[in-house]
Protein backbone atom coordinates (compact mmCIF):
# COMPACT_ATOMS: atom_id res chain seq x y z
CA UNK A 1 0.00 0.00 0.00
CA UNK A 2 1.71 3.81 -1.08
CA UNK A 3 0.06 7.16 -1.64
CA UNK A 4 -0.20 7.96 -5.18
CA UNK A 5 -1.51 11.17 -7.08
CA UNK A 6 -4.01 10.84 -9.52
CA UNK A 7 -4.57 13.38 -12.09
CA UNK A 8 -7.88 12.48 -13.83
CA UNK A 9 -8.40 14.53 -16.68
CA UNK A 10 -9.45 17.49 -14.09
CA UNK A 11 -9.30 16.56 -10.87
CA UNK A 12 -6.72 15.69 -8.92
CA UNK A 13 -6.76 13.51 -6.12
CA UNK A 14 -4.44 11.29 -3.39
CA UNK A 15 -4.94 7.30 -3.33
CA UNK A 16 -3.78 6.10 -0.18
CA UNK A 17 -4.44 2.29 -0.91
CA UNK A 18 -3.46 2.46 -4.47
CA UNK A 19 -1.46 -0.41 -5.72
CA UNK A 20 0.80 0.37 -8.32
CA UNK A 21 2.02 -2.46 -10.21
CA UNK A 22 4.50 -1.63 -13.01
CA UNK A 23 1.89 -0.34 -15.47
CA UNK A 24 -1.05 -0.84 -13.87
CA UNK A 25 -2.61 0.88 -10.92
CA UNK A 26 -5.19 -0.86 -8.46
CA UNK A 27 -7.65 1.10 -6.63
CA UNK A 28 -9.97 0.35 -4.23
CA UNK A 29 -13.58 1.07 -5.10
CA UNK A 30 -14.09 4.18 -3.39
CA UNK A 31 -10.77 5.50 -4.28
CA UNK A 32 -12.12 4.62 -7.71
CA UNK A 33 -15.39 6.79 -7.83
CA UNK A 34 -13.17 9.49 -5.73
CA UNK A 35 -10.39 9.65 -8.30
CA UNK A 36 -11.83 9.23 -11.15
CA UNK A 37 -15.55 9.19 -10.89
CA UNK A 38 -16.63 5.71 -12.28
CA UNK A 39 -18.65 3.12 -9.87
CA UNK A 40 -18.57 -0.36 -10.59
CA UNK A 41 -22.23 -1.22 -10.87
CA UNK A 42 -24.44 -4.56 -11.88
CA UNK A 43 -24.74 -2.61 -15.32
CA UNK A 44 -20.92 -1.73 -15.85
CA UNK A 45 -18.66 0.54 -14.91
CA UNK A 46 -20.39 3.86 -14.81
CA UNK A 47 -20.23 7.44 -14.51
CA UNK A 48 -22.81 9.54 -15.33
CA UNK A 49 -24.83 8.63 -18.17
CA UNK A 50 -22.00 5.89 -19.65
CA UNK A 51 -22.07 2.62 -18.74
CA UNK A 52 -18.84 0.58 -19.93
CA UNK A 53 -19.87 -3.34 -19.73
CA UNK A 54 -17.68 -5.65 -18.06
CA UNK A 55 -16.13 -7.91 -19.93
CA UNK A 56 -16.64 -11.57 -19.04
CA UNK A 57 -13.31 -12.66 -18.27
CA UNK A 58 -13.42 -9.86 -15.77
CA UNK A 59 -10.22 -8.29 -16.31
CA UNK A 60 -10.75 -5.27 -14.03
CA UNK A 61 -10.84 -6.74 -10.31
CA UNK A 62 -9.33 -8.75 -8.37
CA UNK A 63 -9.59 -8.97 -4.42
CA UNK A 64 -6.83 -7.92 -1.74
CA UNK A 65 -4.44 -10.63 -1.02
CA UNK A 66 -6.99 -11.03 2.42
CA UNK A 67 -9.91 -10.84 0.51
CA UNK A 68 -11.33 -8.49 2.48
CA UNK A 69 -12.10 -5.92 -0.23
CA UNK A 70 -11.88 -5.72 -4.13
CA UNK A 71 -9.54 -3.45 -5.84
CA UNK A 72 -9.81 -2.04 -9.63
CA UNK A 73 -7.45 -1.73 -12.23
CA UNK A 74 -8.05 1.80 -13.28
CA UNK A 75 -4.87 0.82 -16.03
CA UNK A 76 -6.79 -1.75 -17.57
CA UNK A 77 -10.21 0.66 -17.69
CA UNK A 78 -8.31 2.90 -19.56
CA UNK A 79 -7.14 0.65 -22.28
CA UNK A 80 -10.09 -0.36 -23.11
CA UNK A 81 -11.82 2.82 -22.86
CA UNK A 82 -8.75 4.26 -25.36
CA UNK A 83 -7.42 6.76 -22.85
CA UNK A 84 -3.60 7.15 -22.53
CA UNK A 85 -1.93 7.62 -19.06
CA UNK A 86 1.57 7.61 -18.00
CA UNK A 87 3.22 7.53 -14.77
CA UNK A 88 5.60 8.69 -12.57
CA UNK A 89 7.40 6.00 -9.75
CA UNK A 90 9.99 8.36 -8.51
CA UNK A 91 6.77 10.68 -7.66
CA UNK A 92 3.94 7.92 -7.40
CA UNK A 93 2.47 10.30 -10.39
CA UNK A 94 -0.57 9.22 -12.64
CA UNK A 95 -2.16 10.69 -15.01
CA UNK A 96 -4.90 9.94 -16.97
CA UNK A 97 -6.34 11.86 -20.42
CA UNK A 98 -9.16 11.93 -22.44
CA UNK A 99 -11.59 8.56 -23.20
CA UNK A 100 -11.21 7.24 -26.62
CA UNK A 101 -14.92 8.79 -27.50
CA UNK A 102 -13.40 12.54 -26.57
CA UNK A 103 -10.65 12.29 -28.47
CA UNK A 104 -11.17 9.98 -31.53
CA UNK A 105 -12.94 11.74 -34.59
CA UNK A 106 -12.89 15.35 -33.17
CA UNK A 107 -13.31 17.98 -34.93
CA UNK A 108 -14.73 15.91 -37.93
CA UNK A 109 -17.68 18.81 -37.88
CA UNK A 110 -15.95 21.40 -38.13
CA UNK A 111 -17.62 22.83 -34.75
CA UNK A 112 -15.28 24.61 -32.77
CA UNK A 113 -14.94 22.89 -29.34
CA UNK A 114 -16.48 25.08 -26.56
CA UNK A 115 -14.40 25.46 -23.30
CA UNK A 116 -14.64 27.63 -20.35
CA UNK A 117 -11.28 29.64 -19.02
CA UNK A 118 -10.72 32.40 -16.76
CA UNK A 119 -9.34 35.59 -17.50
CA UNK A 120 -6.54 37.44 -14.89
CA UNK A 121 -9.17 38.62 -12.75
CA UNK A 122 -10.44 35.22 -12.41
CA UNK A 123 -13.83 35.55 -14.19
CA UNK A 124 -14.80 32.49 -16.23
CA UNK A 125 -15.58 33.33 -20.51
CA UNK A 126 -16.77 30.64 -22.84
CA UNK A 127 -16.65 30.21 -26.42
CA UNK A 128 -20.30 29.53 -26.53
CA UNK A 129 -21.15 33.20 -25.20
CA UNK A 130 -19.69 34.71 -28.49
CA UNK A 131 -22.48 33.11 -30.48
CA UNK A 132 -23.60 35.26 -32.88
CA UNK A 133 -20.16 36.73 -33.45
CA UNK A 134 -16.89 36.00 -35.42
CA UNK A 135 -14.39 35.02 -33.02
CA UNK A 136 -10.90 35.48 -33.94
CA UNK A 137 -8.95 32.96 -31.28
CA UNK A 138 -5.11 33.22 -30.47
CA UNK A 139 -3.23 31.21 -28.72
CA UNK A 140 0.12 32.62 -27.23
CA UNK A 141 2.81 31.68 -25.06
CA UNK A 142 5.29 33.85 -23.13
CA UNK A 143 8.22 31.60 -23.89
CA UNK B 1 -7.23 45.08 -34.32
CA UNK B 2 -9.97 43.95 -31.85
CA UNK B 3 -10.94 47.29 -31.12
CA UNK B 4 -10.86 48.32 -35.13
CA UNK B 5 -13.32 45.32 -35.74
CA UNK B 6 -15.55 45.33 -32.67
CA UNK B 7 -17.94 47.27 -33.96
CA UNK B 8 -17.85 45.06 -37.19
CA UNK B 9 -19.34 42.07 -34.92
CA UNK B 10 -15.75 40.63 -34.30
CA UNK B 11 -14.43 39.66 -30.86
CA UNK B 12 -10.85 39.15 -30.44
CA UNK B 13 -9.98 36.50 -28.12
CA UNK B 14 -6.58 35.61 -26.92
CA UNK B 15 -5.69 32.25 -24.88
CA UNK B 16 -2.38 32.46 -23.01
CA UNK B 17 -1.78 28.58 -23.43
CA UNK B 18 1.46 28.74 -20.65
CA UNK B 19 1.78 26.56 -17.59
CA UNK B 20 3.46 29.54 -15.96
CA UNK B 21 -0.41 30.63 -16.16
CA UNK B 22 -1.05 34.63 -14.95
CA UNK B 23 2.26 35.33 -13.85
CA UNK B 24 3.86 34.77 -17.13
CA UNK B 25 0.78 36.12 -19.26
CA UNK B 26 0.04 39.38 -17.09
CA UNK B 27 3.68 41.43 -18.14
CA UNK B 28 2.47 40.91 -21.80
CA UNK B 29 -1.33 41.31 -21.71
CA UNK B 30 -1.18 44.64 -20.12
CA UNK B 31 -4.42 46.57 -20.82
CA UNK B 32 -6.33 45.04 -23.97
CA UNK B 33 -10.03 45.37 -23.67
CA UNK B 34 -10.35 41.47 -25.34
CA UNK B 35 -10.78 39.10 -23.01
CA UNK B 36 -7.43 37.71 -22.59
CA UNK B 37 -7.87 33.91 -21.24
CA UNK B 38 -5.39 31.85 -19.33
CA UNK B 39 -4.79 27.99 -20.24
CA UNK B 40 -2.43 26.88 -17.75
CA UNK B 41 -3.17 22.94 -18.58
CA UNK B 42 -2.77 23.42 -21.96
CA UNK B 43 -5.99 21.77 -22.33
CA UNK B 44 -8.00 23.93 -24.41
CA UNK B 45 -5.44 24.72 -26.64
CA UNK B 46 -4.91 20.97 -27.24
CA UNK B 47 -8.64 20.45 -28.29
CA UNK B 48 -7.47 22.52 -30.99
CA UNK B 49 -4.18 21.19 -31.37
CA UNK B 50 -2.64 24.33 -31.43
CA UNK B 51 1.04 22.64 -31.86
CA UNK B 52 3.03 25.77 -31.72
CA UNK B 53 2.17 29.25 -30.80
CA UNK B 54 0.68 31.70 -31.69
CA UNK B 55 -1.74 29.65 -33.71
CA UNK B 56 -4.88 32.02 -34.79
CA UNK B 57 -8.23 29.99 -35.52
CA UNK B 58 -10.95 32.41 -36.88
CA UNK B 59 -14.36 30.81 -35.64
CA UNK B 60 -18.19 32.01 -37.29
CA UNK B 61 -21.07 33.08 -35.80
CA UNK B 62 -22.64 29.52 -35.59
CA UNK B 63 -19.25 28.45 -33.90
CA UNK B 64 -17.95 26.84 -36.72
CA UNK B 65 -14.45 27.17 -37.87
CA UNK B 66 -13.04 28.51 -40.87
CA UNK B 67 -9.73 29.29 -40.30
CA UNK B 68 -7.24 26.94 -38.41
CA UNK B 69 -3.59 27.13 -36.38
CA UNK B 70 -2.47 29.94 -38.71
CA UNK B 71 1.10 30.94 -37.36
CA UNK B 72 1.19 34.14 -37.46
CA UNK B 73 1.97 37.56 -35.38
CA UNK B 74 -0.72 39.65 -35.75
CA UNK B 75 0.28 42.01 -33.22
CA UNK B 76 3.56 41.65 -32.04
CA UNK B 77 4.83 43.94 -29.04
CA UNK B 78 8.55 44.60 -29.06
CA UNK B 79 9.59 43.93 -25.22
CA UNK B 80 11.63 46.73 -24.55
CA UNK B 81 9.98 49.42 -26.36
CA UNK B 82 6.62 48.36 -26.24
CA UNK B 83 5.74 49.38 -29.65
CA UNK B 84 3.63 47.06 -31.48
CA UNK B 85 4.24 45.65 -35.03
CA UNK B 86 1.16 44.41 -37.43
CA UNK B 87 1.51 41.65 -39.91
CA UNK B 88 -0.90 44.08 -42.69
CA UNK B 89 -1.61 41.15 -44.86
CA UNK B 90 -2.97 38.94 -42.15
CA UNK B 91 -4.83 42.29 -41.04
CA UNK B 92 -6.09 42.92 -44.55
CA UNK B 93 -7.40 39.01 -44.74
CA UNK B 94 -9.11 39.21 -41.53
CA UNK B 95 -10.76 42.46 -42.27
CA UNK B 96 -12.08 40.54 -45.78
CA UNK B 97 -13.23 38.03 -43.57
CA UNK B 98 -15.29 40.70 -41.67
CA UNK B 99 -16.78 42.47 -44.19
CA UNK B 100 -17.46 39.35 -46.83
CA UNK B 101 -18.38 36.38 -44.27
CA UNK B 102 -18.75 33.42 -45.17
CA UNK B 103 -17.84 34.63 -49.14
CA UNK B 104 -14.22 35.43 -48.02
CA UNK B 105 -11.30 33.63 -50.02
CA UNK B 106 -9.48 33.37 -46.79
CA UNK B 107 -12.28 30.90 -45.49
CA UNK B 108 -11.13 27.14 -45.46
CA UNK B 109 -12.56 24.80 -47.63
CA UNK B 110 -13.25 20.99 -45.68
CA UNK B 111 -9.82 19.80 -47.31
CA UNK B 112 -7.93 22.54 -46.07
CA UNK B 113 -9.34 22.72 -42.52
CA UNK B 114 -8.98 18.95 -42.19
CA UNK B 115 -5.20 19.27 -43.34
CA UNK B 116 -5.15 21.77 -40.30
CA UNK B 117 -6.68 19.47 -38.06
CA UNK B 118 -5.63 16.17 -38.34
CA UNK B 119 -7.72 13.52 -36.51
CA UNK B 120 -5.71 12.26 -33.36
CA UNK B 121 -4.05 8.61 -33.39
CA UNK B 122 -3.00 7.05 -29.82
CA UNK B 123 0.67 8.16 -29.96
CA UNK B 124 -0.67 11.85 -29.99
CA UNK B 125 -2.67 11.22 -26.58
CA UNK B 126 0.21 9.41 -25.24
CA UNK B 127 2.83 12.26 -25.92
CA UNK B 128 -0.03 14.52 -24.57
CA UNK B 129 -0.03 12.70 -21.49
CA UNK B 130 3.65 12.39 -20.74
CA UNK B 131 3.55 16.25 -21.57
CA UNK B 132 1.02 16.87 -19.03
CA UNK B 133 2.70 14.61 -16.21
CA UNK B 134 6.28 16.41 -16.84
CA UNK B 135 4.46 19.81 -16.66
CA UNK B 136 2.60 18.99 -13.10
CA UNK B 137 5.95 16.99 -12.48
CA UNK B 138 8.18 20.45 -12.95
CA UNK B 139 5.78 22.82 -11.47
CA UNK B 140 5.68 20.87 -8.18
CA UNK B 141 9.57 20.96 -7.09
CA UNK B 142 10.20 17.89 -8.91
CA UNK B 143 11.64 19.44 -12.14
CA UNK B 144 14.33 16.95 -12.78
CA UNK B 145 11.91 13.85 -12.69
CA UNK B 146 9.89 15.51 -15.60
CA UNK B 147 12.62 15.15 -18.07
CA UNK B 148 12.12 11.82 -18.66
CA UNK B 149 8.11 12.50 -19.61
CA UNK B 150 9.14 15.11 -22.06
CA UNK B 151 11.27 13.31 -23.80
CA UNK B 152 9.11 10.77 -24.18
CA UNK B 153 6.52 13.62 -25.48
CA UNK B 154 8.96 14.90 -27.90
CA UNK B 155 10.18 10.97 -29.32
CA UNK B 156 6.38 10.35 -30.09
CA UNK B 157 5.36 13.28 -31.31
CA UNK B 158 8.96 15.74 -32.82
CA UNK B 159 6.94 18.27 -34.82
CA UNK B 160 4.84 19.39 -31.90
CA UNK B 161 7.19 22.33 -31.27
CA UNK B 162 4.54 23.24 -28.09
CA UNK B 163 6.22 19.97 -26.05
CA UNK B 164 9.61 21.24 -26.85
CA UNK B 165 9.51 25.29 -25.91
CA UNK B 166 7.26 24.50 -22.85
CA UNK B 167 9.74 21.73 -21.56
CA UNK B 168 12.58 24.01 -21.80
CA UNK B 169 10.81 27.19 -20.28
CA UNK B 170 10.50 24.30 -17.25
CA UNK B 171 14.18 23.45 -17.18
CA UNK B 172 17.77 23.58 -18.14
CA UNK B 173 17.99 23.21 -21.80
CA UNK B 174 21.56 22.50 -22.18
CA UNK B 175 22.15 20.58 -19.34
CA UNK B 176 18.48 18.18 -19.72
CA UNK B 177 18.26 18.01 -23.38
CA UNK B 178 21.68 19.08 -25.08
CA UNK B 179 22.95 22.30 -26.43
CA UNK B 180 21.73 21.18 -30.06
CA UNK B 181 18.00 21.28 -29.15
CA UNK B 182 18.72 24.70 -28.04
CA UNK B 183 19.89 25.46 -30.58
CA UNK B 184 17.09 24.25 -32.61
CA UNK B 185 14.97 26.27 -30.51
CA UNK B 186 16.72 29.64 -31.27
CA UNK B 187 16.82 29.21 -35.14
CA UNK B 188 12.96 28.80 -36.62
CA UNK B 189 14.69 27.83 -40.01
CA UNK B 190 16.84 24.56 -38.43
CA UNK B 191 13.02 23.15 -38.52
CA UNK B 192 9.56 23.19 -39.27
CA UNK B 193 9.02 25.64 -36.67
CA UNK B 194 5.61 27.12 -38.14
CA UNK B 195 3.53 25.64 -41.28
CA UNK B 196 4.12 28.58 -44.13
CA UNK B 197 1.47 30.93 -43.36
CA UNK B 198 -0.95 30.16 -46.39
CA UNK B 199 -4.11 33.27 -46.80
CA UNK B 200 -5.82 30.88 -49.20
CA UNK B 201 -8.70 29.17 -48.33
CA UNK B 202 -9.88 27.25 -51.36
CA UNK B 203 -8.33 25.81 -54.54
Amino acid sequence: MSEATVLYQDRESKASFAEPEGDELWLTLAELKAVSGWELKPEGVCKDEICVPVPDHQPWTRLTDDRSEKLFNLSQFARHIGQPFAHDDANAVWYFGPAGWEWKDRLASRQAPDFALPDLFGKMHTLSELRGKKVFLLFWASW
Amino acid sequence: MGEELKGQNLEVVTVAADAKGPDAAEAFIGTSKHPSLIDDKLQVAEMFDARNVPAAFWIDESGRMVRANDPVYAQRRNRETGEVSINNQYLDAVRDWVVNGGRSVHVMDSERLSSRLPALEPDDVLAAAHFHLGTYLALHGHADDAVVHFKRAHALRPENWTYKRQASSLGDIERDYGATFQEALKDPASGPFYPPLDLEGRG
